[in-house]
């Protein structure tokens, strides 16, 4: 490999991971601020104009907190397990495509708007998510203290079983791009956007992925009025800092993800396909209009927590295995066959999915809200 | 106003020659009952007579010859109740049979009687401390304790009035500082572990099952914990997430708010109801004005009545829109439930600080009225309020939670009480509604005017969550239109029957003035010698004896429950550690 590949590398890893955590920044006060309208509030506007420079301010106290490390804790593993939870949500990015490409004026360079685009992609994400969990699970138990560990129980129970339905949604994606690479699932969604086809598998994406990073409703790891706080309960500083920056940058990339494989990518609009606003016309388009759907992804994350409760964490359990794991194997299923029948009998028969993925998710939500009637008729 | 009505076909002492007596001492009523048969006397009041709700349960020192336990029990169908004593002689170690089999609503109060008082109840299942802390030294509500700094037994303090000499109490402890140490009392070799006799208490298990050995682990929630509303601590014992086993343990707000009440003139003490359950100091101030007043025997001004009612029962409603905003936080919902909850909230608080000056720590009522009138303007955005916003907030929550698939996964079927448990327990106020029992004081012993009104007593059948929840907003909907009708029939006139007074005169007796307080029953039982100050002043706390059935809900059910459980039985620390 020449040098200049390195160098690319480097300076595309580093930009990658200085826009992550920017974004990490302005999440925390995008967040405030949104929540704080859904709440009849005004939220932080003090610092800056319109609070623009409150996330330096939260950074400089955090950085500058006492750290605090319990006598009893388990000293390595206590100071291992934010990294090792911060670390996997930085490096996830890395194979998400932000663009197309574009050649460098002057070097004559063409360079591709992506770290890289390994042909196992998806493999590369379902692998590097799971990893995170270690690091909270490892939290709850070094840290010596019951709440803790009871957050990093719940939280490693509950990410593993909500990673198989994320698994297979990933497969629905995989199947209808045919590719096990991002960039070429983007590509495939040119004209139509997977959410279109698979609409039921595209929602079940975005419910597992509030359980993968912990959000309301299912921030059972952290529920902060049954156990405190959950894993970090004896966290402060800057390792507190990381937890949360982790939160919050797996946020930013699980909604990249989730633009990637079921919202277009960084493609544009279809109906804007073809015309100037087309990503093969100006290849900065991309990187915008992949924000523009990562913001709207983030306000429904947003907007979720503002409003639900949390659900209990057994129901979680059984909502997870008894219902999106079902359904989640009914589409993939569904799926398959919907391409099947396209390859055989022509290509109109692909909307043989979306009829039979919406039928399957009804007959879900049937049988849930049947067992909640059974439930209270027992009651 | 109600008096207690004489009890007319019940007559202990026929029923038990020998062993109850009548009361006659002056100011006094009802019954004597000697120490050995209390508990044939409880039980055949409970089965026999129908008295199955044990009101509450209280010690008074008679220094320096006997002490008495007073019982006050009264039927869930209403009517008046009855009151019956056990009177001992005042030489440790004095004992008392305990009542907690009868009704298990006693237990917490006994302790607290054997903590404050020294009385201990023999076939007590736990009599421990509650409200002080293990090792602490004598029994706080005995006349002859003297709590550090002390002057004197009864304010106004000569030290301070009438020449209002300024004394710095530090001054005068031997120790120069906050500190009374017992006689031959050496920190050093003093070890007390408060927290062992707690930890026995707990239910703990071990299994083998399959060579696999499965224990038990103990968490406290609390004191300081994000949801338990204050510091309440909770010491659970969990398999898994289930819960085993849960003892409450209270008392890191108590500043023995009974003593500082007994050395305050009747007056002095008004004030410091607001601090009991600070949410509702109207109709805190209802209960102790109530007590008072049927002591000195005086009518209330008409327009007061009306005040009363309309401050109490705003003060309702802003109670249980807290509750509603704030379980919802219980649950999981980030704060928008309570923050939309708060909105009309401070309409209402506006309304009292108009009127009362403050908007929390009201302190309005006086004896024989009220202290102000409301000013120009108020009554119409009371009117404002009960026509227009506060029905639409009703049905704004209804709206927003009661169908949420979640918020009913969370909180249908999860039972709380039901009916025959929750008298048991001495629960009252809208848990014990909930459950299916319509007891409600402004219904069952009408106080004030409110047997004027049209209202229904709101309930609910099934005991679970879901219904505690539903009853809050049937509350809500109750109170208005009580309020609406209140706005409507308020006369002019004076607002206090009395002259303004800072020094009243009450004669000689005891009374026992309740009103349905947005948590329950909140009684004040006070005992007058006819000098300026209470003998007895006991404050029948509606969070602290409904927290006695906390491990009886909780036990099997998940952690995340006991969250939801706590905010549903809507405790205040103020007024659960007084």
């Amino acid at each position: 490999m020449d040098l200049a590949l390195w160098i690319e590398f480097i300076i595309k890893g580093f930009i990658l991971i200085f826009a992550v955590l920017t974004g990490f920044a302005y999440l925390t006060l995008y967040e405030r601020r949104a929540l704080a309208r859904i709440q009849t509030r005004i939220g932080p506007n003090r610092a800056g104009p319109q609070g623009f420079f409150q996330p330096v301010a939260d950074a400089v106290k955090l950085i500058f907190k006492e750290e605090l490390t319990p006598a009893k804790a388990d000293k390595v593993l206590f100071v291992l397990a934010p990294i090792m939870t911060v670390v996997p949500a930085m490096i996830l990015a890395a194979v998400i495509p932000l663009g197309t490409q574009f050649t460098l004026p002057f070097l004559n360079r063409p360079v591709t708007l992506y770290v890289s685009d390994i042909n196992v992609g998806v493999l590369y994400l379902t692998a590097i998510a799971s990893i995170a969990v270690y690091g909270i699970v490892l939290a709850g138990w070094s840290s010596n203290n019951k709440y803790a560990m009871l957050g990093g129980l719940r939280s490693s129970a509950q990410m593993i079983s909500y990673e198989l339905s994320l698994g297979l949604c990933f497969v629905i994606a995989i199947l209808l791009g045919n590719s096990m690479s991002l960039l070429d699932i983007v590509e495939a969604q040119k004209s139509v956007w997977f959410v279109v086809i698979q609409p039921v598998g595209a929602l079940i994406f975005m419910v597992t992925t509030l359980a993968e990073v912990n959000r309301a409703p299912f921030d059972m790891p952290e529920a902060e009025q049954e156990l405190a706080a959950g894993y970090h309960s004896e966290y402060s500083g800057m390792k507190f800092a990381l937890f949360f920056m982790a939160e919050y940058e797996k946020m930013i990339v699980i909604s990249m993800i989730a633009a990637t494989l079921f919202f277009g990518g960084f493609r544009e609009f279809w109906f804007l396909q073809g015309t100037v606003f087309s990503v093969d016309h100006f290849w900065w388009l991309g990187p915008i209009y992949l924000l523009l759907k990562v913001v709207v992804l983030l306000f429904l994350m947003i907007w979720v927590r503002a409003t639900w409760p949390r659900i209990r964490y057994d129901r979680l359990m059984a909502f997870g295995w008894k219902v999106l794991l079902p359904l989640s194997l009914a589409l993939v299923f569904i799926t398959a066959l919907g391409i099947l029948l396209a390859n055989q009998f022509g290509a109109i028969y692909i909307w043989t999915i979306p009829v039979l993925s919406i039928l399957a998710g009804l007959i879900a939500v049937l049988l849930v809200n049947m067992s909640l009637r059974r439930k209270v008729a027992h009651a | 106003m109600t008096t207690l009505v004489e009890t007319e076909t019940l007559d202990l002492a026929a029923r038990f020659p020998g062993s109850a007596a009548a009361d006659t001492r002056p100011g006094y009523s009802d019954w004597i009952v000697n120490k050995d048969k209390l508990v044939e006397v409880a039980t055949t009041l409970r089965d026999e007579f129908g008295y199955d709700l044990l009101s509450h349960v209280t010690g008074v020192d008679y220094f320096p010859d006997k002490m008495e336990v007073v019982y006050e029990a009264f039927k869930t169908t209403g009517g008046p109740g009855v009151l019956f004593k056990v009177q001992v002689p005042r030489v440790d170690p004095i004992e008392v049979p305990s009542v907690t089999p009868i009704w298990p609503g006693a237990e917490f109060q006994e302790r607290e009687i054997w903590d404050l008082y020294g009385i201990k109840f023999t076939n007590h299942p736990d009599l421990r401390r509650i409200l002080m802390w293990e090792g602490f030294e004598g029994h706080p509500l005995r006349k002859d304790w003297h709590e550090p700094f002390y002057e004197e037994d009864f304010k106004p303090l000569k030290s301070r009035w009438p020449d209002g000499k300024y004394v710095s109490s530090e001054d005068k402890n031997p120790y120069k500082d906050n500190l009374q140490f017992p006689q031959n009392f050496d920190p050093e070799k003093v070890k007390i572990d408060g927290e062992a006799p707690l930890y026995d208490t707990l239910q703990k298990y071990t299994t083998v099952d399959g060579g696999i050995k499965t224990d038990h682990i103990i968490v406290n929630m609390g004191p300081q914990h994000p949801s338990t509303h204050g510091v309440f601590r909770a010491a659970v014992v969990l398999d898994g997430e289930t819960i085993v086993s849960l003892k409450p343990v209270m008392g890191y707000l108590h500043r023995n708010h009974e003593k500082i009440g007994e050395r305050n003139t009747f007056l002095q003490n008004m004030p410091y109801t607001d601090r009991l359950d600070y949410f509702n100091s109207m109709s805190n101030n209802w209960g102790y004005s109530l007590a008072v007043e049927k002591l000195m025997n005086i009518k209330v001004a008409e327009r007061a009545e009306y005040l009363r009612v309309i401050m109490a029962e705003l003060s309702r409603i802003q109670n249980h829109l807290i509750l509603i905003g704030m379980l919802l936080n219980d649950l999981g919902a980030y704060f928008t439930p309570a923050l939309y909850a708060f909105e009309e909230r401070e309409l209402i608080l506006d309304i009292f600080e108009a009127t009362s000056g403050t908007r929390m720590m009201c302190n309005y009522h006086r004896f024989g009225g009220v202290s102000r009138d409301l000013p120009e303007g108020v009554l119409e955005k009371i009117r404002g309020l009960v026509e227009d916003r506060l029905p639409r907030k009703a049905d704004e929550f209804d709206r927003l939670l009661t169908e949420n698939e979640i918020f009913i996964s969370r909180m249908k079927g999860v039972k709380v009480m039901d009916a025959e448990d929750a008298v048991k327990y001495s629960i009252t106020g809208p848990v014990l509604r909930a459950a299916g029992v319509p007891y409600d004081v402004r219904r069952a012993q009408p106080y004030g005017i409110y047997d004027r009104f049209d209202f229904d007593v709101a309930l609910r059948h099934n005991g679970d969550l879901y219904d505690n929840y539903l009853i809050r907003l049937d509350e809500i909907r109750q109170s208005i239109r009580i309020l609406q009708q209140a706005v409507k029939q308020m006369p002019e006139g004076p607002i206090n029957s009395q002259k303004p007074q800072y020094q009243v005169r009450v004669p000689a007796g005891e009374a026992y003035g309740r009103i349905e307080a947005p948590k329950g029953e909140l009684g004040y039982y006070v005992i007058s010698t006819g000098k300026p100050n209470p003998w007895r002043y006991h404050v029948r706390a509606p969070s602290f004896i409904n927290i006695t059935a906390l491990e009886k809900m909780c036990v099997g059910k998940k952690i995340a429950d006991f969250v939801v459980i706590l905010g549903v039985l809507d405790i205040v620390l103020g007024e659960l550690d007084r």
